[in-house]
């Protein structure tokens, strides 16, 4: 039987369609997560993300998606994978548009980037693996791109996966802690890598 | 530096405008979408150009089809006339949106709102510009195609939207669009010189020369084909060694 993935359905979580298909492209099915009830029997959650923190987090707080996806990820240990600001809303605390609280499920802070060039960050991109093997990233090589577009950067030093650089600047552009998994780029954008990160998001053993 | 092919879509087709106007049938915005997408398009840009001057709703499902079997960024434009035009078009296959004649003629602030909801990455400004003919080095925002001027300046509107949030403008040029005789270089320097948020060039490309030229003049942060991709005067692989060739860092 085909492997169901829970997609975080939230008003701005932007290019669901693209997340779905990406994902049964990577070999699963696909359900959407509306209210909490629905994050009891899910094996994997994707958080998708393409919106502004202030706001995705009022919404997360509507129909307990906030309080689905903290239980899921922390008391049953399912394994969740947050894509760009889905991946940002598990810290502590955002800055966009004004000061909001995360879902606090990872340690960090959630900033502007700061540094020359043109923000946002827009286009294909290296990352540089920090801690060795990842179930995560199997069989990405080290000259495979992803794609980024963001203006905001998860500021973590305990939970780092990868880093990239951007004109000068080092930013974390994946994170791992136990079942819990980020990334800042989008991997429904990025060819064959980013379906090979679905594909192993999917097959994560534990 | 991003190569994105650019399809101008008059639905069912994709057409080749010239000055906007005189179309031309390429084909269907699916398979031209998957051939430059197979060709190496770091995204695609999808402009449905009649949607906007005939208030008629964009198509989603040829949207939807075209965002099919795409794993890069896909852009999509044409008549968005409310954040619920956004939702639609995210929820039927795009990335980012683009908007142009609503946000010029009527409401300057669903930048904001869009920015605020959405984030900046995915709000795009589109920009027709025309050089005013009266004086040097000005330029007037058109809409609907170019077709219909309106009183702002291009360098004083692109400060306004990046001020507004937007993550990123499309310039294109209504003097120079479809006419293959190179970019409005001064046009793309001056706005990428007046603004911080990617600006993305377009308009004019008809050899490797003019690429080329744009790309080591102005070094905008992309850079938008049409014309010759659909009559195969060069391939997005050749753009992207040409310009690797000239030490530009592109995905090749």
């Amino acid at each position: 039987m085909k492997r169901e993935v829970g997609i975080v359905n939230y008003e701005s979580a932007g290019n669901l369609y693209n997340i779905e298909k990406a994902i049964q492209a990577a070999g699963a099915s696909v359900k959407l997560l509306e209210d909490e009830s629905q994050f009891v029997d899910i094996a994997r959650i994707v958080i998708p993300g393409v919106g502004s923190f202030a706001n995705a987090m009022v919404e997360l707080r509507e129909n307990g998606l906030a309080d689905g996806l903290r239980k899921a990820v922390l008391e049953r240990g399912v394994p969740v994978l947050g894509i760009c600001l889905g991946m940002q809303v598990l810290a502590n605390i955002g800055f966009e548009h004004g000061e909001t609280n995360g879902l606090s499920i990872i340690n960090g802070e959630v900033r502007k980037i700061k540094c020359k060039g043109v923000i946002p960050h827009m286009g294909f991109n290296h990352i540089e693996m920090v801690n060795g093997e990842s179930q995560l990233f199997k069989g990405i090589k080290k000259d495979d791109q992803f794609y980024f577009m963001h203006s905001y950067e998860l500021c973590n030093y305990t939970d780092i996966l990868a880093l990239s650089q951007y004109v000068g600047h080092q930013f974390v552009s994946a994170i791992e802690k136990d079942n819990i998994y980020g990334v800042q780029f989008h991997p429904e954008k990025s060819r064959a890598a980013g379906l090979q990160v679905f594909t192993n998001f999917v097959n994560i053993s534990g | 530096m991003r190569i994105i092919a650019k399809l101008d879509v008059k639905p069912p087709n994709v057409v080749k405008p010239v000055h906007f106007e005189g179309l031309r049938k390429i084909g269907s915005p699916a398979e031209t979408a998957l051939k430059f997408y197979e060709q190496g398009a770091d995204e695609i840009v999808y402009m449905d150009i009649v949607s906007s001057l005939y208030r008629r709703e964009i198509l989603y499902d040829q949207i939807e089809k075209s965002a099919q079997d795409l794993f890069v960024p896909f852009s999509v434009g044409g008549g968005v006339r409310s954040i619920g035009d956004f939702v639609k078009l995210f929820r039927h296959g795009a990335d980012k949106v683009i908007i142009n004649t609503y946000a010029v003629q009527e409401n300057p602030g669903i930048i904001d709102e869009a920015a605020k909801i959405f984030g900046s990455q995915a709000v795009v400004v589109n920009i027709e510009a025309k050089r005013a003919r009266r004086a040097n080095d000005t330029w007037t925002c058109y809409t609907d195609c170019g077709r219909i001027p309106s009183h702002k300046d291009v360098l004083a509107w692109v400060k306004e939207v990046e001020a507004r949030g937007a993550g990123e403008i499309i310039l294109q040029s209504v003097d120079h669009d479809g006419r293959q005789r190179g970019f409005d270089v001064e046009l793309i320097c001056q706005t990428v010189e007046s603004v911080s948020i990617p600006v993305i060039a377009a308009s004019g490309a008809g050899s490797m020369e003019h690429i080329l030229e744009i790309a080591e003049r102005a070094q905008p942060s992309a850079i938008t084909l049409s014309s010759v991709l659909h009559y195969n005067t060069v391939t997005i692989q050749e753009v992207k060694n040409e310009l690797a060739r000239r030490d530009i860092e592109v995905k090749v």
